[in-house]
């Protein structure tokens, strides 16, 4: 997902969820800075680094792809943009090496997005963003994993945009370019994708780069062969994932402010969206590279006040010039973002997985 | 990092010091052992891609590719290991083509960290700019096979130093709450 979704499509849940213009900025702002947290970002304003919830692509390429830097890579990834779905799923003949990998496949309404939400309760709304950023992912990203492996990541170049016209179905060839400084061609279906690297833990081997960036553009259903399924192809409708996405956001953060009792996976806040329905549904399937004009419009309508455009450096200054770090808008997402990764590291490590490396538990000071 | 890999990687860097030396002492003896440590290389990397494809790969579409690699990988390695006589320019051209490559990457990252305003970009700078000067030294010299054979020691000792500062540095781990 991109900004589109995690800044301005979050704002808008968070005003449908009750919460108030200044909070449902604070919520769409920690939410996006999940993409924006690198440890580059975080050494410039003497932050500590293991808050990072994100890498720059040349971070990437100078990290380390031995045991310790797998673990910090998959710490990040698997932990804000890939939540696994089953870290305790079962595939017969298959040894464990292979099923450490196949485990950490992303995917929705998993207990880890559960446990996810049920962490941001009654903490703060940076901590709300973060969950919510989280909780969108699981829905753009499901089927790849937040490590790198070729086994579990690469796919063949047969992809196909499923495209319907009068009630009927029909496939249209994507074809894939190494060229990441072009822009994608959505009218003639040509999109840059990341080269195939044979090596298993190459870190071109993350996430969706070998399908590009089709599992971000709202809009787009398309059908592809992954490595993982047995010679089965895979239907991505990413039209019915956002909708669901944005339904549950607003379902997890009625939940937060106290509004639900509790949170059960596989609730999308039908009777919230119900009136906005087609207007939501047209933003979403409407064919564009980033759809951040239609989702402000329609935070604008729903709040009176259009969301402010995201700016990464303002709260920058207000941390590196108080001695009281943790009382700052970032210090609060610093933490948050701390407690979540912890969280999900250690789900992962109890589970006998090592790729995260385990957690160092201590009781910091709550805020 | 854990104890155990702080060790290993002080281990890792001291033997490779100790190679390195071994290749700057007896640079007669330099060539041959560049010759012998290729061959090791491609057949451990022909044994790894071996076992990804037994434990992992084959379950994978495409899989199979990765049996072949790890045939060709490790066939090569143990025809590298036999030979005694390989032009020595394609040594070189192996130091070029990691040096270079090295460097550039460096580079750009030291750009990046200049772009957001941190003092990293110049140790950065340092290091791209010296795997640069390394691999143009390898180009000027492509004639001269013993130029390999110094800067392959050179380039062991670097590494060697690398793992060793790496080894002490501090990382940070996941506080829980």
């Amino acid at each position: 997902m991109q900004e589109d979704f995690h800044y301005y499509a979050t704002y808008c849940a968070a005003i449908l969820a009750g919460y108030s213009h200044e909070e449902s900025m604070d919520i769409s702002y920690s939410s996006q800075f999940v993409d924006r947290c690198s440890k580059t970002l975080l050494l410039r304003i003497n932050a500590p680094l293991n808050a990072a919830t994100t890498q720059l692509q040349l971070e990437m390429m100078d990290a380390r792809t031995d045991i310790v830097g797998l673990q910090d890579i998959t710490r990040i990834w698997a932990s804000f943009h890939f939540l696994p779905k089953d870290l305790y799923a079962v595939k017969q003949g298959h040894p464990k090496i292979y099923m450490n990998k196949y485990r950490l496949i992303c995917g929705p309404d998993s207990d880890l997005v559960k446990s996810t939400v049920e962490n941001a309760k009654g903490k703060t709304l940076q901590a709300a963003g973060i969950a919510m950023h989280v909780l969108a992912d699981t829905w753009a990203h499901s089927n790849f994993a937040g490590t790198p492996s070729l086994v579990i990541n690469n796919t063949t170049d047969d992809f196909a945009e499923i495209v319907s016209k009068d009630g009927t179905e029909s496939e249209r060839k994507i074809k894939f370019r190494h060229s990441p400084g072009t822009p994608d061609d959505i009218e003639n279906n040509i999109y840059t994708n990341s080269l195939y690297q044979g090596s298993e833990n190459a870190i071109m081997n993350l996430g969706h780069g070998r399908a590009g960036h089709l599992p971000d553009y709202s809009f787009v259903k398309f059908k592809y062969l992954p490595a993982w399924n047995e010679y089965r192809y895979l239907i991505k409708d990413n039209p019915s994932d956002y909708m669901k996405a944005f339904g549950q956001m607003i379902y997890a953060m009625k939940y937060l402010r106290g509004e639900e009792a509790e949170f059960e996976t596989g609730r999308y806040a039908d009777d919230v969206i119900a009136p906005y329905k087609e207007r939501i549904d047209a933003i979403i399937r409407k064919r564009q590279l980033i759809a951040s004009d239609d989702w402000r419009d329609f935070g604008g309508e729903l709040s009176g006040t259009a969301p402010e455009e995201f700016d990464e450096t303002r709260y920058q200054g207000e941390y590196c010039s108080t001695s009281d770090k943790e009382a700052t808008f970032l210090g609060h997402f610093i933490n948050a973002a701390i407690m979540h990764k912890g969280m999900v590291c250690d789900h992962i490590y109890n589970s006998g997985n090592p790729l995260a490396g385990f957690v160092w538990k201590r009781i910091v000071k709550k805020i | 990092m854990t104890k155990i890999q702080r060790l290993k990687e002080i281990f890792t860097g001291l033997l490779m010091l100790l190679g390195a030396l071994i290749i700057l002492t007896e640079p007669s003896d330099g060539y041959l052992f560049i010759i012998f440590v290729l061959s090791v290389i491609l057949t451990v990397m022909g044994i790894r891609k071996l076992f990804h494809y037994f434990t992992m790969a084959r379950f994978m579409v495409d899989g199979k590719t990765s049996l072949y690699k790890g045939v060709m990988m490790l066939d090569f390695g143990i025809l590298t290991g036999t030979l005694t006589d390989v032009p020595r320019f394609y040594v070189l051209i192996y130091l070029i083509c990691i040096h270079a490559f090295a460097g550039i990457i460096d580079i750009l990252r030291a750009r990046e960290a200049k772009a957001y305003g941190i003092g990293l970009w110049k140790y950065k700078t340092v290091q791209g700019v010296i795997q640069l000067l390394i691999a143009a030294v390898c180009i000027i010299n492509v004639n001269n096979p013993r130029i390999a054979v110094f800067f392959f020691g050179t380039g062991l000792i670097y590494s060697a130093l690398l793992r060793i500062v790496y080894a002490f540095r501090r990382t940070g781990f996941v506080y829980i709450q």
